[in-house]
């Protein structure tokens, strides 16, 4: 289930960055011109949206390393262990 | 589980964004009233669509994730379905049924007693002058002759 929400969030940065790039990529906002009311919203949801879900992604990354980490400290312990005894 | 509540709570933003993207052309007046949709509304449109599917199919995955990861951790527990009732209204209702019937038929049964312990005693006394049967045989009393009885 984890690995669909990881997906959800990469598909939801991608999105963000396509907000971004919309404007000027489909040219509803002139070249060389002030910014309309639909480019402002686009850039700031788009950079909102793709920020925040890379963030996640990042902190998704992070816990699971940290998780990896204290796994392998847990099992050298019990490795020392077993030689000890 | 850091990281699954992390991911749900950024779905969730995602699907709000989604939603407010969908709403935007028509909230900010950059679409038109009565005109076809103009290209910032159609691709404002479609992309809300897609961030709340996608924020809503994220946010079901990583609680259920997260769910799944509270009950191995003994955190929560899972309850059973309770099961279904038993109807019972017709068994509580027979031991009143009975007692009725019993006392209905404590009479009946006391006088059937009493004329068989009559009839018992005239046959023993009568039985060699009682008449003999129409097919010859003996003819013996019985009480229960032509009832039907389940």
């Amino acid at each position: 289930m984890s690995k669909l929400g990881v997906t959800a969030l990469a598909v939801l940065f991608l999105g963000g960055l396509w907000l971004i790039a919309a404007p000027f990529a489909v040219g509803y906002q002139p070249l060389g011109g002030g910014w309309v009311t639909a480019t402002r919203n686009d850039l700031w949801v788009g950079a909102l949206v793709s920020g925040i879900s890379f963030a996640g992604l990042v902190v998704y990354a992070a816990d699971a390393l940290r998780e990896l980490a204290a796994r392998g400290r847990h099992a050298r312990g019990r490795e020392a262990e077993s030689v000890t005894d | 589980m850091v990281r699954r509540l992390a991911g749900a709570v950024v779905a969730a933003l995602g699907l709000m964004a989604g939603l407010w993207l969908m709403l935007a052309p028509f909230a900010l007046g950059t679409q038109p009233e009565g005109r076809d949709w103009t290209d910032p509304t159609t691709t404002e449109f479609f992309t809300g669509v897609g961030f709340a599917v996608v924020g809503l199919a994220g946010l079901l995955a990583f609680a259920a994730a997260l769910r799944a990861e509270l009950v191995a951790r003994g955190l929560m527990t899972v309850r059973a379905a309770a099961p279904e009732p038993q109807p019972e209204p017709a068994q509580a209702a027979a031991p009143a049924a009975d007692q009725d019937l019993a006392a209905l038929l404590a009479p009946l049964a006391a006088a059937l007693v009493e004329e068989m312990e009559q009839r018992g005693t005239g046959v023993q006394g009568d039985r060699t002058e009682a008449p003999p049967a129409p097919n010859g045989r003996a003819r013996d009393f019985d009480p229960f002759a032509g009832r039907e009885y389940r």
